[in-house]
């Protein structure tokens, strides 16, 4: 596991906030969301008429002098946007060993929750699949030491059933917020369309963060023969890495990629893919950026 | 043929850890992936121990592995026997300044090379003999034969150098020798005491040590500075000439000077036993070549003359291209207190390269105009991004000056640049016709600030940030010298300038012509080599380089005190109590062929990385 709480890699991430287009929540923030103008608030967004009860301090006399109608000021909402950081902790993670792809998305979490917190959001982490993997709502800067210890203790180990575990997380969290799906996604594609499904029913921006380890790209690196063992269900195939074998699998593995971008298509989501070991400060300022994910304060 | 380590057979053990390691790797392995999901595709193996059957890959590391145990037995083939030899005589001569030192019987040098003479005629015949120079660096004058009047023939060519003494690397090179061939009898003949030599007392003892001097009888010019301030005139340089008495009673002497061969000015001095006395001379009346020399009888003579450069000092005349009103009135104000200078101003978008007819040199301050008319040389500060005389690669915030070429004519009369901040600079992209005079850095990286070079038959500065006024200030004060000191560089004519360099000391002659070379022995005093070409003097004196017309010139001084000290006990002759250590096998006996086998390990490895990338390349489709 890498050290998460390091202060120059911290620093690098500085004048980096969360793009939010969608996914207002319903708690009063600072976060200010043009085009659902509220009766208060600071910002002069527009008029409406009059409707008897509302506020007479909100007419407009100016308007009234000069229309001789009776206007009201609205003004733009404010609202709290929640992070919901959702981490894949499943054995699969673990796996291949040196790959260290739980250490990578921890990392990717670690500056998500950083960048979130500096630019005024509350940051919600979750384990996805264990109910109580849950860390408490976090809305100070100086709750980042709290954050990267809990990531800190996260472990891969066990399985889950990916949609299930989305859909229980968003019954639980029904205020919608920006969901920051950080996973391997070595699922079947319908069971990741279910959970980005249940994301989008209730309201959530969805961003789609494929951790993927570098022997995964390039089998060649782990072995050339080798009994494969899966992770979670330990289930165990021999395989021998002819050219013809890695064809195939290249094949599967971009077709499996594509098919996770067709769903984040679908769904208006955002999907980014960090390969472990790689700086994750290149992908928020180069992908994520350039998909609105991140952008500069 | 045989081997001089033989417990390095123990090293073999390591072919079995090879074997076993290969064996584990063939062994069925087991690797945990994230999920089978992408495997699903993909046809199961039928995976099975399999017996020891070693692939390509295999046996060239077996090959390289047995190479380099081979190499580490340290292998031998016997060579031809050596002849039985008589004996070697190896004489180590000192040839530096100090030998010049005129004793009664003649020269320190004329003396050694009597003794060195004596020692070769009492060599028996079919004995070998060597001959070796020590200066400032040694020199092989004759190397082993047997041929006497050869011999005889160099030791007779030989003469002495103006350089310092740096007898140490001869002595360890002729210990070389002696260690590779026993019986070998080592000989020095040297004005230095034994402990002076620089080697190991120990060492000392395998040579025969012929001390040759005894006169103290010196005064010499130990240092000779000229100041000029720039853009003034010859007359307001001055002259600082420091000469040292090295003997034991009081001496009195003349100190005089001359300007381009006419005479200047003379002052007598009394200098007290071993002391140094200072003399200022100023108001020269012209510019040139300057010669000190001090009169009187002495026994060194090399260090009894110096020579330096008074440039002829011309006003700043430039025209300043610049939109910036705070830069145009520092220079007015420059202008202003040295006189006779003239500062033209022209805004950039009023420049017209009309405006430089009659001109030596122009600042662009933020503009670099694509073609300059010829002889006009140019500082350009803060060029634009783009640009082909002065490339720039990316801006930085906040730097500082961190490191610069002291030597470089440039920066001369500017003792630190460290005081030197830039708030907003950028990094000069290095061009093959620019040194990097100063460096700059940021947090982020160091990079060029200023580049200075010839180009296309001018002088061109490039100064990677802005002149932000007010340039005058106390804070700024460092970049304006730095900048008066580059317009000063651009403003001296080509071959107005020379170069001081130390005898014995190598120097970077920069871009110029190199040859030819006229000065002291034909201009064979001077030694030019290499490219970029270094210049070594071995004589005082004043070269031309270059064609009539464009010469450059090089001034080479002593000035060296320890050389000049030439004050010894006397003439005494220290036998050799041992004989040098000799190898523990000789050199020519027994050839080891260890690093042959080291060798063919590095062709191994390289031919097996090869074979490894084209079985990976295959696999990876």
């Amino acid at each position: 596991m890498r050290a998460l709480l390091d202060p120059t890699r911290l620093t690098r991430y500085d004048g980096l906030a969360l793009g939010v287009r969608r996914g207002m929540g319903t708690r009063p923030g600072d976060r200010r969301v043009p085009g659902r103008p509220q009766p208060s608030g600071i910002e002069l967004e527009a008029h409406a008429a009059y409707t008897p009860g509302d506020d007479l301090r909100h007419l407009d006399w100016n308007a009234l002098g000069r229309l001789d109608s009776l206007l009201v000021r609205r003004f733009t909402a404010e609202r709290e946007v929640i992070a919901h950081i959702l981490l894949d902790g499943s054995a699969s993670l673990g796996a291949p060993a040196g790959d260290d792809k739980l250490g990578a998305a921890c990392e990717l979490a670690m500056a998500l929750a950083y960048v979130a917190l500096r630019s005024g959001e509350a940051v919600q982490l979750a384990l996805l699949g264990d109910a109580t993997g849950h860390a408490p709502l976090f809305r100070q800067r100086g709750n980042v030491t709290r954050i990267a210890e809990w990531l800190e203790a996260r472990r891969a180990e066990g399985t889950f059933a990916f949609a299930a575990a989305i859909e229980g997380y968003v019954a639980r969290h029904p205020s919608p917020g920006v969901a920051l799906l950080i996973s391997d996604f070595l699922v079947a594609p319908e069971e990741i369309e279910r959970g980005v499904r249940a994301l989008s029913e209730r309201g959530y921006e969805s961003h789609l963060l494929h951790v993927i380890g570098p022997a995964e790209l390039d089998p060649t690196r782990a072995f050339t023969r080798a009994v494969l063992t899966d992770a979670e269900t330990g289930e165990r195939r021999p395989i021998a890495l002819t050219d013809a074998n890695l064809a195939r699998y290249r094949a599967a593995l971009d077709a499996h990629l594509d098919a996770i971008r067709a769903i984040a298509d679908r769904h208006r989501a955002t999907y980014g893919r960090l390969v472990a070991g790689a700086e994750v400060v290149s992908l928020l300022t180069g992908e994520l950026a350039r998909a609105g994910v991140i952008r500069r304060r | 043929m045989g081997v001089l380590n033989p417990a390095g057979a123990l090293t073999l053990a390591a072919i079995a850890v090879l074997v076993a390691l290969y064996l584990l790797d063939r062994r069925r392995r087991v690797v945990r992936v994230g999920a089978l999901l992408l495997w699903a595709s993909v046809p199961t193996a039928v995976l099975e121990r399999r017996r020891f059957r070693p692939d390509p890959l295999f046996l060239l590391q077996l090959a390289l592995l047995l190479a380099l145990i081979a190499g580490y037995l340290r292998p031998y083939v016997e060579g031809r026997p050596l002849p039985a030899s008589a004996g070697r005589l190896l004489v180590v001569l000192d040839v530096s300044a100090s030998m010049q030192a005129v004793e009664r019987d003649g020269s320190r040098f004329e003396l050694a090379q009597r003794r060195a003479r004596a020692l070769l005629d009492e060599l028996p015949g079919g004995d070998e003999a060597m001959l070796v120079t020590a200066a400032e660096r040694p020199h092989v004058a004759q190397r082993w034969t047997t041929d006497r009047a050869s011999l005889r023939a160099r030791l007779e060519a030989l003469a002495p150098l103006d350089t310092s003494t740096n007898l140490a690397p001869a002595l360890e090179l002729a210990l070389g020798e002696a260690r590779a061939r026993p019986e070998t009898r080592l000989a020095v003949l040297t004005d230095l005491a034994p402990g002076d030599g620089g080697i190991a007392p120990d060492d000392v003892q395998a040579f025969h040590w012929i001390q040759i001097g005894a006169t103290d009888d010196n005064v010499g010019i130990v240092d000779l500075a000229v100041d000029q301030p720039p853009f003034q005139p010859a007359a307001a340089a001055s002259v600082d000439v420091g000469v040292r008495n090295f003997s034991a009673s009081a001496r009195r002497t003349t100190v005089q000077a001359w300007i381009g061969g006419e005479r200047w000015v003379q002052r007598d001095l009394t200098l007290a036993p071993r002391s140094t006395e200072h003399t200022l001379l100023g108001a020269p009346p012209h510019g040139g070549i300057l010669s000190v020399g001090i009169l009187g009888d002495d026994a060194l003579a090399v260090d009894d003359r110096a020579t330096g450069w008074i440039g002829p000092g011309a006003p700043l005349d430039l025209l300043l291209v610049t939109d910036s009103q705070d830069l145009a009135g520092a220079f007015g104000a420059i202008a202003a207190a040295v006189a006779g200078s003239r500062v033209e101003v022209v805004a950039r978008d009023r420049y017209r390269p009309e405006s430089l007819t009659g001109r030596r040199v122009a600042l662009f301050d933020g503009i670099a105009p694509a073609a300059l008319p010829p002889a006009v040389n140019a500082l350009y500060v803060a060029p634009p991004p783009g640009n082909s005389f002065c490339p720039s690669t990316r801006a930085y915030e906040g730097a500082a000056v961190i490191d610069w070429e002291p030597a470089h004519p440039l920066l001369r009369g500017l003792e630190s640049l460290d005081a030197i901040e830039v708030p907003h600079a950028t990094a000069l992209e290095l061009a093959p016709w620019a040194d990097p005079v100063v460096l700059a850095a940021s947090r982020r990286a160091a990079f060029p600030l200023l580049l200075a070079g010839e180009r296309d038959g001018r002088r061109i500065a490039c100064l990677g940030t802005e002149l932000a006024a007010p340039l005058t200030s106390s804070d700024a004060l460092p970049l304006l010298m730095l900048t008066l000191g580059t317009l000063r560089w651009l403003a001296e004519p080509f071959e107005g300038g020379a170069l001081a360099v130390q005898t014995g000391v190598p120097v970077s002659l920069g871009p110029g012509p190199t040859a030819p070379v006229t000065g002291p022995f034909g201009g064979a005093g001077l030694r030019i080599a290499g490219d970029p070409a270094v210049v070594v003097a071995d004589h005082v004196g004043t070269y031309r380089l270059g064609p009539p017309g464009g010469e450059r010139l090089i001034l080479a001084n002593l000035f060296d005190e320890r050389e000049s000290d030439i004050g010894r006990r006397g003439a005494t002759e220290t036998a050799a109590t041992r004989v040098a250590p000799a190898s523990p096998l000789p050199a020519r006996a027994r050839r080891e062929i260890d690093w042959w086998m080291y060798a063919v390990g590095a062709a191994l490895l390289g031919l097996e990385w090869l074979t490894w990338l084209r079985r990976r390349d295959r696999v990876s489709g």
